[in-house]
């Protein structure tokens, strides 16, 4: 049954703008209005208090958790411009790193598969999108890309480190090519695919359908599917669910999820792919499920502004 | 307050209009919105009003539309409408076109009616003419103008009657009606296309031209080689207009761009930072004009036309106007000003005196205030429009609230002294500032003592103080606040570097004591937060494996804006629901080196500040009108709505602060989805006997309820039955493979359990088959005829012991001399193939083409054939287990999720050996082989023989005695202490 764990008063001074937890689902990370990144310990149904994180001069706007094969790490972005790595060592948690090259608001951070390393991609209203490397001593790389949407960029995502389409190609006994790919979206209303070729990123692909400015996009994690799907939001309210098939990555073809009446601010997919958590300006959060044939419905309903995600079966199953 | 900087007093939308142009009639009381089908004519005192309609019947847009700028002829207007003009005319509430003008072969640009003459009319087309018309004699213009270029704007000018100007892509021409045959002047104006041009309300040689390129110039066009002034934007600029009170310019941004809908006021005696900016419009802002003033009113009203279909109407009342003036009128006007907030007053006082600096003195801020003062009056009066930075201004408006900082700022000597505390680090600077700075001319940076940091370092600075400095007034920027601030992060990283603690942390505590209530909140500038999308205040995420974080808006707080418009998209629209509001000053001092209004400073606790919240409506009334919330709602919140009510019962509710932040809720989720953890848990993976664990997972896959897995078990129970284990003999029929209930039922499951992304069930499965096909099939894949040594029963699967990788690579040389472990005789058997545990199908596949036997090929073929699991997608079943070992080691089950790995066919790296590093105990360099080649002596000697040691060796990891394996295994067979008598209890020291 879907149930309520736990419910944790952050005490923020302001409003909240991003809640993640990490990947074992044990600690809790949120950032505020207030500039503060907290970190809470939320195993068990408990709440407790980990860290108060202090070092943005903004709005704090996301946070995303590190794998935790590197460690217990957390990136932020505020509107401060900044974009803060913190690290816990020996149970403290400090700055590990600071990066102040965008110029503008930095509106989101997203961590990409392990098995490319420590490595970052941030999205900011300077319309660039800046890749950050950890070189392991401590150094960061940084790639920038110019001018990625023009008026600004709003959200990353990563795609999952699989090779589609292209399986039996690959070289015996070596570990597969992965080629690092991600998909931003922006105010130029355009959602767009990136891949590093000989360590350069580039554009690949751009998709358009969206009538207003982009704020959010998902890739899809793989479960060893030949298909890629990416899932975009809008301030028009519409909720896009892309598909490719094309082992070459080339044709994307966009199907409508749903027409909200407010601006959609963010798209979440479960760990196996198959369910879209899509959140707005109306405060609701739906849950949408692809059947076997195809087709989205929306399984759940959060009611407005308290209310628990009760999924439609168990409603149902509750009047029968 | 907010009436006076927010000043739209007016908003009426118009939602079927479509108007792409507007115009304001010389009596303040019209303004005509020109739609494709009708032309609206709006009553300006009466706005609400439904507005009379003309009709119009054509299919193209109106491109210009104005209104007679002369009072005797204020009931017309005309509108251009591809190669025509039209003229209309408005009397007694109805309006009809009474007449055309004829002439344009290409659509027109821009049209404008005379200042001097209400007869005549100029207009602008691409067909490169410009014709100016007397409305008298419409058949055919009276003068034309022969640009050869195709021209965007025409305007009269305001105080000459012949003159007009014109704007070709980047150029400017001036031009004297009476001499049609050549423009009077020529002025390279920009560089890209210019969209705006304006002439100066009272000087007749001074005109702005707003282009592409994202500024505004200023000319006098006598001197057409050089700009008076620049105002830089970073975003090509559609119209600047001056104000009708002196010294303002309206600018708005290119409409195309959908970038910036706010208009901004700028004085042109002060173009660092704009006065005001007009936030309302939530699309771009198509036209706006100044309504004339009222007789006895000071107040000016600017009436703006948006793509949202929105009318507004602005007030901009005489404090508001002054400030478009200079500083020093300013200040003047601010000490007169009674109302005054307390915010105001301090950021007043910021911007009068130099912020924080307790060694400024007060004898010099007077010397500071009276030096360039003058100046700055008297090029004030020189009627140029626009201001060259000086010194002194950005010394008065920078904003050095920097931790550990210190800056004394002596603008009479055009000089500052930084004095800059970081940890032990202390740095002593002082900077001077050339005469033409900051026009292309960097200051300098000298280090003086006591400043105590390494040379190196302070190279480091001053390459970064020079870059940072060069950077800005390249651009004619001020540089001094970036330089202090680059200054100190460049200290303070180097401070983490050094001594491994982050002065950050021991200057501010990370938890500092923060006043509970009023928060400490964030200004929000409004200009470039245009791009800024605006912020989330509720959202979801998918978590962990089974787990839906989201937070709410608390409930308490409603949105300002009614439930059916929806919310905003830029940061911008946050201004518009403050009360306190940005007002220019605290603009001002925020923004003085970039257009940027942020403030840099964390101990800024002011209380009037804009904050996201600032959007929502804070409750403090019971919600009597929506009842619904309380009745319907749900198990977790009960208790809070409950608590919530009682306070308000109690009646102390409204002295509660109210929460700005709602609860995050974590919700357990995983029953949507396909994949259990109890089956994690329970599943096996027996590879030794198939049949035992299918029937095992179809029993634990009963107790979960999935009964359509425990009947796949079933099948996969019976698929894998040892009676249909495939011949190796090709001849000795089909493999059960082949069978439709062999690998076809197989793929079918896959497929099905693929649509419901049941990636358990898949990798399972996946693994289950291979598991069943490995054993057998990789003897003779690989030829071995003679039964397998025991040790690979216990090591069935595709992972090769530990022992045999590191054997066959061979790298360990210095224990590959002595090594006598069984092992590697197996590793030497494997060596005529691939050791077995690296290879995999696909490696077969390859390896293919090297034989030609034809009974070869089809003994492979036959082998290919009995899998159950088609060969070809084994990358795609790897990922499956791949994706299924991420979700076991979310779930923290790493022994489930190594035993699933244990199946993926493409290996890890192959493990390239590690090599012992040996440092020479004589002189500490690292050698290779038995001899240091920096001192020529045996790097390492046995404790016993005392001979060079070269293979097999042991070693304490304590005392870092040794030597070779054998001896050292007799001495420690007796002997329990190191044999060189150091007192090392080698043997228990190195327990592993």
């Amino acid at each position: 049954m879907v149930s309520v764990i736990n419910t944790v008063d952050t005490s923020h001074e302001d409003m909240i703008h991003d809640a993640q937890m990490d990947y074992y689902g044990t600690r809790l990370a949120t950032c505020s209005s207030d500039r503060s990144v907290k970190i809470f310990d939320v195993k068990n149904g408990g709440q407790i208090l980990v860290a108060d994180l202090r070092g943005h001069e903004g709005p704090v706007w996301q946070v995303a958790w590190a794998h935790p094969m590197y460690g217990n790490i957390l990136a932020s972005c505020s509107y401060d411009r900044k974009v803060i790595i913190w690290k816990e060592e020996n149970g403290t948690w400090d700055k590990m790193y600071e990066y102040t090259g965008h110029d503008s608001s930095v509106n989101s951070v997203c961590w990409g598969p392990y098995d490319f390393g420590l490595i970052l991609a941030c999205g900011s209203s300077d319309g660039a999108i800046s890749v950050l490397t950890c070189s392991g001593d401590g150094h960061w790389d940084i790639k920038k890309i110019n001018n990625a949407h023009t008026i600004g960029c709003n959200a990353v995502s990563w795609a999952p480190a699989v090779v589609p389409g292209t399986l039996i190609e690959q070289p015996t006994g070596q570990k597969p090519n992965y080629i690092k790919r991600f998909v931003s979206g922006g105010c130029d209303n355009l959602v767009k695919l990136w891949k590093e070729e000989d360590g350069q990123w580039k554009e690949d692909q751009k998709l358009e359908a969206h009538s207003d400015w982009v704020r959010d996009v998902g890739w899809a994690p793989s479960i060893g599917l030949p298909t890629s799907t990416i899932a975009s939001c809008s301030q028009d309210g519409r909720v896009f669910i892309w598909t490719c098939d094309d082992p070459a990555g080339n044709t994307w073809t966009a199907k409508l999820l749903h027409k909200f009446n407010d601006v959609v601010w963010h798209v979440s997919w479960s760990i196996t792919g198959n369910i879209l958590a899509v959140s707005g300006g109306d405060n609701k959060v739906t849950l949408w499920k692809e059947s076997v044939d195809g087709q989205w419905a929306c399984i759940s309903d959060v009611n407005k502004g308290q209310g628990a995600v009760t999924s439609i079966t168990d409603s149902q199953q509750n009047e029968q | 307050m907010a009436a006076r900087w927010s000043s739209e007093n007016v908003v009426v939308e118009f939602r079927d209009a479509q108007a792409t142009a507007m115009s304001v009639d010389c009596l303040g009381q019209h303004a005509v919105l020109s739609g494709r089908r009708f032309l609206y004519v709006v009553n300006l005192e009466t706005p609400s009003e439904a507005p009379r309609k003309i009709s119009r019947q054509s299919k193209w847009d109106v491109g210009t539309v104005q209104w007679n700028p002369h009072k005797t002829e204020a009931h017309l207007f005309a509108a251009s409408s591809n190669q025509r003009v039209d003229l209309y005319v408005w009397r007694d509430g109805s309006g009809e076109a009474h007449t055309s003008l004829q002439g344009h072969t290409r659509v027109i640009s821009d049209l404008d009616w005379s200042w001097f003459d209400p007869e005549l009319l100029v207009t602008s087309s691409v067909d490169t003419y410009i014709y100016i018309w007397d409305t008298r004699d419409t058949r055919k213009p009276t003068v034309a103008l022969s640009a050869v270029a195709g021209a965007s704007q025409v305007k009269w000018n305001r105080r000459n009657h012949y003159c007009l100007a014109s704007s070709h892509d980047g150029d400017v021409r001036i031009w004297d009606k009476r001499k049609p045959n050549t423009a009077v002047e020529y002025v390279a104006a920009h560089l890209s296309k210019i969209h705006g041009l304006d002439w100066h309300p009272d000087n007749e040689y001074i005109l702005a031209t707003s282009s592409q390129d994202n500024s505004v110039r200023f000319w006098d066009y006598r001197q057409p080689r050089k700009y008076l002034d620049i105002l830089s934007c970073q975003v090509p600029v559609w119209k600047a207009r001056y104000t009708p009170f002196s010294n303002g310019l309206v600018t708005v941004m290119v409409p195309q761009l959908r970038r910036e809908n706010s208009l901004l006021l700028w004085s042109t005696l002060e173009l660092n930072s704009p006065v005001h900016a007009f936030v309302g419009h939530d699309d771009v802002v198509l036209e706006f004009q100044w309504r004339p003033q009222k007789e006895g009113s000071k107040d000016c009203q600017l009436v703006t036309w948006s793509r949202d279909q929105t009318l507004r109407i602005w007030r901009v009342d005489p404090q508001l106007q002054k400030l478009c003036c200079a500083n020093d009128i300013m200040d003047e006007l601010m000490e007169g000003l009674t109302l005054t907030t307390e915010t105001e007053k301090t950021l007043r006082s910021q911007d009068s005196e130099p912020p924080l600096s307790p060694g400024f003195t007060a004898d010099n801020s007077q010397e500071q205030f009276d030096g360039p003062q003058s100046g700055l009056s008297s090029s004030g009066k020189n009627d140029v429009p626009g201001l060259p930075q000086t010194l002194q201004q950005e010394f008065s408006l920078v904003n050095l609230q920097i931790r550990n900082v210190n800056v004394e700022m002596d603008a009479v000597n055009r000089s500052c002294f930084v004095s800059a505390d970081c940890g032990a680090n202390r740095v002593r600077l002082v900077v001077k500032f050339p005469a033409q700075y900051p026009n292309n001319a960097a200051p300098s940076f000298q280090f003086v003592s006591p400043t105590n940091i390494s040379s190196s370092m302070k190279t480091k600075i001053q390459k970064i103080l020079t870059d940072t400095s060069l950077q800005k007034v390249k651009r004619n920027q001020n540089c001094l606040e970036p330089c202090v601030r680059q200054l100190v992060s460049c200290l303070e990283s180097d401070g983490v570097m050094e001594d491994g603690t982050n002065p950050y942390v021991l200057t501010n505590p990370v938890t500092p004591a923060l006043p509970a209530f009023p928060r400490v909140s964030n200004t929000y500038g409004s200009y470039q937060d245009s791009n800024i999308p605006f912020p989330r205040t509720s959202g979801a995420r998918f978590c962990g494996t089974g787990s839906l974080v989201y937070f709410t808006r608390p409930m308490t707080m409603h949105r300002m804006a009614p439930q059916t418009e929806p919310t905003p998209r830029s940061l911008s629209a946050l201004s518009a629901y403050h009360s306190g509001v940005l007002t220019p000053m605290k603009m001002r001092t925020e923004s003085q080196t970039t257009l940027r209004l942020y403030s840099g400073s964390p101990t800024r606790t002011d209380k009037d500040q804009v904050s996201i919240s600032s959007f929502y409506y804070k409750e403090r009334k019971p919600p009597l009108s929506t009842p619904r919330r309380w009745s319907v709602q749900t198990i977790h919140d009960c208790p809070k709505s409950r608590r919530w009510k009682g306070k308000r019962e109690g009646g102390d509710y409204s002295s509660r602060p109210i929460k700005l932040s709602g609860k995050v809720i974590i919700q357990e989720i995983s029953c949507l989805l396909p994949v259990h953890k109890a089956l994690g848990e329970t599943y096996v993976l027996n590879v030794n006997d198939i049949q035992d664990t299918c029937q095992k997972n179809g029993a634990a896959a009963l107790a979960v309820g999935r009964r359509d897995l425990a009947k796949v078990w079933a099948l996969a129970s019976a698929a894998t039955n040892v009676d249909l284990s495939p011949d190796p003999d090709p001849d000795a029929g089909t493999p059960w493979a082949k069978h439709p209930f062999g690998r076809h039922l197989l793929e079918t499951l896959l497929e099905h359990y693929s649509h419901m992304s049941d990636v358990q069930s898949l990798a399972m499965l996946c693994s289950v088959f291979r598991g069943h096909g490995s054993p057998q099939e990789y003897f003779t894949l690989y030829g071995h005829q003679q039964p397998r040594p025991a040790i690979f029963t216990a090591y069935h699967s595709r992972y090769p012991s530990i022992t045999s990788s590191s054997v066959t690579s061979g790298s360990c040389s210095s224990t590959s001399e002595s090594a006598n472990t069984p092992w590697n005789m197996v590793g030497r058997e494997s060596e005529h193939a691939p050791p077995w545990g690296e290879s995999s199908p696909v490696d077969y596949c390859y390896s293919n083409q090297i034989y030609t036997d034809p009974r070869e090929r089809e003994k492979e073929q036959h082998d290919m054939n009995k899998r159950l699991l088609d060969p070809s997608n084994s990358w795609q079943f790897d990922d499956f287990k791949k994706c299924y070992g991420e979700i076991l080691h979310r779930w923290g089950m790493k022994d489930k999720r190594a035993e699933v790995l244990k199946f993926v066919s493409c290996p890890p790296e192959p493990h390239k050996g590690i090599e012992f590093g040996v440092y020479c105990c004589h002189c500490r360099s690292q050698a290779r082989g038995t001899q240091c080649a920096v001192c020529k002596r045996f790097t390492f000697q046995c404790a016993i023989c005392h001979v060079a040691v070269r293979g097999s060796s042991n070693f304490c990891l304590s005392c870092g005695h040794g030597g070779h394996t054998s001896h050292m295994m007799d001495w420690f067979r007796s002997q329990e202490v190191c044999p060189t008598g150091c007192g090392c209890h080698c043997l228990l020291q190195s327990t592993f």
